[in-house]
Parts: structure tokens; sequence; C-alpha cells
């Protein structure tokens, strides 16, 4: 049914998604946090940052990731210096696929944070529980299944990603070929209209997939509020 | 000792609270007032969750807020009680009373077991919050307040969400755990048989002032504190031993008379429950707003007030120094 340079796309889709987000969740947790704080100073400021890969053009944050970490680039030598290749490669697409789901996966992220009955770190507070104790044994369990439904609707936008991929990682089979960019790859062929349908379906699969499972991660958030 | 003193000066919106406190280490400090008064705000700024914008607040010799140092609520050492239980949903009875329990001094903290034993939730521990009816997630709260050994206590209106029989099985409780534990306790309550039950010093609060303070039943008896309480409320506070025995007052420490529920007789009655029955000379006869009078009359057990209408003065041929009699129906009680 699925052949084996497909399989190939699945897996590389895959590895890039799950190293992006493996990467990314302790900030997004981190930023999400100090996002949900009402009384963070520059808090504006923070949450413009943090939404910027969102309004750029995809485009822009590949090119951008190239002008920083680039063989060429500002922070290029340094990376060299330890061994560290990005562009070009798939921890490349995993970095800028990390960019791109940033903003979402923050997003996400703060809601479960937001969610949690404030009035419950003031208890905990009383019980002689400083900020970092609250912080672990009363947010983050009482947000963790918020926490797991944003990671996994971060996941599936980072299987979509392209334009930041494509500009920092390029499109290398078997490497940073994900199923967008394989897509892309075959409708520039002459009759690739029929495999660029088949992949097109895989997409749409996956992604009603991870859709589905967040839905049921949030129903179970709920929950565990509501208790 | 760890005495609680407070000299707090905290504005906040239209609301200015200006206070001067010491609630005593031995004993239950009850921390009354109506709605509005600055109760909660006190609450909040001796726990450290509201900094005072002047003012000094300290436990025994340990100083928790003054101008230079403010202690954030978790290294105060101060407990607190709230209305709403606030239990942590994700954790299971045992979890939250151990939670206030694991962060709690070794050696000063009791027992896990005994202060499950204690509130009689020993067989429920395994249970998650969720599910606990009101009563039982006031006891988990109390718990786990204990479980935390603070050195001081505070209560916000504990008994809010109880109502009867269960509200009264609650100042009991309430009443034995601060024996059983020594723990010093501020209650806040604004009924005034809770009040009485559990106070051994009363602070009456009103429009961010303390109107009046001192020895519970003293200070009840002043005008002063006249002045916080609904006009149906105002009473005196008769130690609970000096009544009558009676299973409704077992344990509690003064019971509140009020003064629409004490009749005065100008002869000493025979055919009634001489138990009920209290003599005393007249200390005092005011004329209130509407015309009746409110008679203080000085009994064995300190003075209790009643209050009459002007016939009735008459009629009993009442002055200064005349011997009197109280007479107290038991259901008033």
């Amino acid at each position: 049914m699925i052949t084996g340079a497909e399989w190939e796309i699945l897996s590389t889709s895959f590895a890039v998604a799950t190293r992006a987000i493996l990467w990314s969740l302790p900030f997004a947790v981190a930023v999400a946090w100090a996002l949900s704080r009402p009384r963070l100073p520059g808090k504006l400021l923070f949450d413009g940052l943090a939404h910027l890969p969102l309004i750029l053009p995809p485009v822009l944050v590949g090119f951008l990731l190239l002008l920083l970490l680039g063989r060429g680039g500002v922070f290029g030598g340094w990376l060299d210096a330890l061994g560290i290749r990005l562009a070009f490669t798939r921890g490349g697409a995993a970095l800028a696929t990390a960019v791109m789901a940033f903003p979402l996966f923050v997003r996400s992220v703060r809601l479960a944070f937001e969610a949690t009955d404030r009035r419950l770190f003031e208890a905990a507070a009383l019980l002689r529980a400083g900020p970092w104790d609250r912080f672990v044994s009363i947010a983050l369990p009482l947000a963790g299944p918020g926490i797991l439904a944003g990671t996994v609707t971060a996941f599936a936008a980072a299987l979509g990603e392209f334009g930041a991929v494509i500009t920092f990682a390029a499109n290398i089979p078997g490497q940073t070929q994900t199923l967008p960019l394989a897509i892309y790859a075959v409708l520039q062929q002459p009759g690739g209209e029929a495999e660029a349908m088949r992949l097109a379906v895989l997409s749409i699969l996956l992604a009603l997939a991870g859709l589905a499972l967040a839905g049921l991660l949030q129903r179970w958030a709920a929950r565990r509020h509501a208790g | 000792m760890t005495d609680l003193c407070a000299k707090i000066h905290l504005a906040q919106g239209g609301f200015t609270l200006d206070v001067e406190i010491a609630a005593p280490a031995g004993g239950i400090t009850v921390l009354f007032g109506p709605s509005g008064a600055g109760k909660s705000s006190l609450l909040a700024a001796l726990a450290g969750l509201k900094r005072p914008d002047a003012g000094r607040i300290s436990l025994g010799t340990r100083v928790l807020d003054d101008r230079d140092t403010h202690l954030p609520p978790h290294r105060r050492g101060i407990g607190l009680v709230f209305q709403d239980a606030r239990l942590f949903p994700h954790l299971s009875v045992r979890g939250n009373i151990a939670y206030g329990h694991r962060r709690a001094p070794p050696r000063t903290r009791p027992a896990l077991e005994d202060v499950a034993a204690f509130f009689d939730i020993a067989g429920q521990l395994d249970r998650p919050v969720a599910n606990l009816s009101g009563g039982e997630k006031s006891r988990v709260a109390l718990a786990r307040a204990v479980a935390s050994a603070p050195d001081f206590l505070l209560l916000d209106e504990p008994f809010a969400a109880l109502d009867g029989a269960r509200r009264r099985a609650f100042v009991r409780v309430l009443l034995d755990m601060h024996k059983r534990f020594a723990l010093p306790m501020l209650v806040v309550t604004h009924d005034m048989d809770d009040a009485a039950a559990l106070g051994s010093h009363l602070i009456g609060l009103k429009d961010g002032r303390v109107a009046a303070s001192g020895d519970f039943a003293a200070t009840a008896a002043t005008p002063a504190f006249r002045a916080v309480l609904d006009r149906h409320d105002h009473g005196s506070a008769v130690a609970a031993a000096q009544l009558w025995p009676s299973p409704q007052t077992g344990g509690i420490r003064n019971v509140w008379l009020r003064a629409d529920h004490v009749l005065l007789a100008a002869e000493a009655p025979r055919a009634i429950s001489a138990r009920n029955v209290m003599a005393g000379t007249v200390a005092g006869i005011e004329a209130e707003e509407d015309g009746s009078l409110m008679v203080t009359l000085a009994t064995d057990a300190g003075p209790i007030l009643s209050r009459i209408t002007q016939a009735a003065l008459r009629e009993l041929e009442l002055v200064y120094g005349k011997t009197a009699w109280a007479l107290v129906k038991a259901h008033a009680v």
C-alpha cells in the first residue's frame, strides 16, 4: 500500500517533528508559564517575541536562521567549532520546524496554565511551598493534560512546516524531505499529480489523527480542573 | 511564645485597613466583623498574601513584615484555612494532607496518622477529593493545615459551607483540635454563636478599624463592640460552665445570650426551671434609638443584657442596684 519511498518521507517527517517538539517543549513550558503570570515585567515584549514566527513569512524565518546559524552566519563559526552543522541537515529542519511551531505551542500550553485556579497556589504557599515547589507540585501536574494536548497540537502543526524548512534545510530526500516538501517535489515533476494526491491523503489522515488525540487530551484536562 | 502582633496600614481601592491587633498564642482569638469590615484583607496581610503599605507584623520574636522586611507566605510559618477548602484536585485526601506534612519541620509536626485519626478521615485517605461532601472537604482542609504544623493558624470563616448540627459539631472539632495540637488560632467569623463558642479573645472589626479588642466576655460586653453587631445580635457572653449543664453546650467556651432572648423578673420566679434563672443587680439601663431599653444585669456569671420596653421597666420598677432575675429559654442557647 505504502511504498518504500513514502515510508522514508513519513519517517523523516516524524523524526523532524518529534525532535522539534521535544527540543522546544521545555522552552515552550517556561515561556508559557512566564506569560501566564499576571505581573510579568516586559510581558508585552515577551509576548510579541514569542509570536513573531507566526507573523513573519516562513521563508523569511528560514532565511534569518541561515543568516544566524548558517556556515557563514553570525554564530556559524561557533557552531562549526563545536562540530555542529544545522543548515541543510535534519537537525536544521527540526530547528526551523521548532521555531515555526513555537507560537502555537506556547499559546496552547499557556491556556493550560491559565485554566489553573490561582487560589490553589496561595493554598500551597501557606503550606510552606516556595515558588519553584508550587510550579512543580501544583502548576505542572494540573496543567499536565493541557500541556500534553498542546504538545500534540504543536506536533501536528510541525508535520506541516514548509517555508522555513525548505529555506534553511533544503529538500533532501531521506534527510530533510518531510511530507509537504515531498508533495512540493513531486509536483515539480511532470505527471507527479497522482503521487502528490497519495501524499496529500497521508497528510490529511495524520493531521486528523493528531487533532483527535489533542481533543481527547483536552477533555481529560477539563475533567481534571473540574475536580 | 508565638503571639501574633500586627500594626497594619493597607489601602486598597477606596478601602483602608488601619488596625493594631494582638492574638495571644494561648487560646483562640475571634476576629469578628460584618462583611466589608476588612477581615479578609487583614487575614491576607497576616498570611503575607498582601504587603501592608506601612506597619509591622511579628510572630513571637520573628518579624514577618516591617519597613524593610516582607517574608513571603511560604516562609512565615503561618497556616491559613480558606472558606472554600481549596483542596488540590489532582491529589487524593492523603496527598492533600501529606502536602502540608512533607513540608513541615520534622521536629514539630504531628504524625500524619494522628492527624487523620483525629479528623476521622483515616478510612478515606485514598479517595479523590473531587467527590467529598462540603463537611468532608472542610475537615480535610483543616487536617492539611494542622499537618503542616504552622506556628499560628488562621481560619477564614471555616464554617461558611456548613449548616445547623454539622456547624455546631465543627465548632467542637476546632476546640478539640486547638487543645490536641496546641495550635494558636485566629478565627474569622460573622456569627456570634460560633464566636462565643470558640473565643477566649475577641477583636471587633468595623470599617477597617478595630472597634474593640481583648478578653472575650469583657470585650463583647463593651458598647464599642456592640456597635459592630447587628441589633438582633446584641447580647452577652456567658461562660458555658456557668449555665445549666446541657449536652448542647458540652465543651464549648461561652454561650451568646441575645438580649432579645433574655426575660427579666423583679422577683425570684418559682414555678420555673431553676437553672434557667440567674440573679443579679441592675448595673445599667440605656435607652436605645427605637425607645426600647437595654438593661445590664451584673450576675455571678458576668453581665447579662436584656432588652425590654419602657412599659416593662415601669412595671418591674427596675432601678440601678436593684436585684432582678434573668431568665433564658433553653432553645435560645
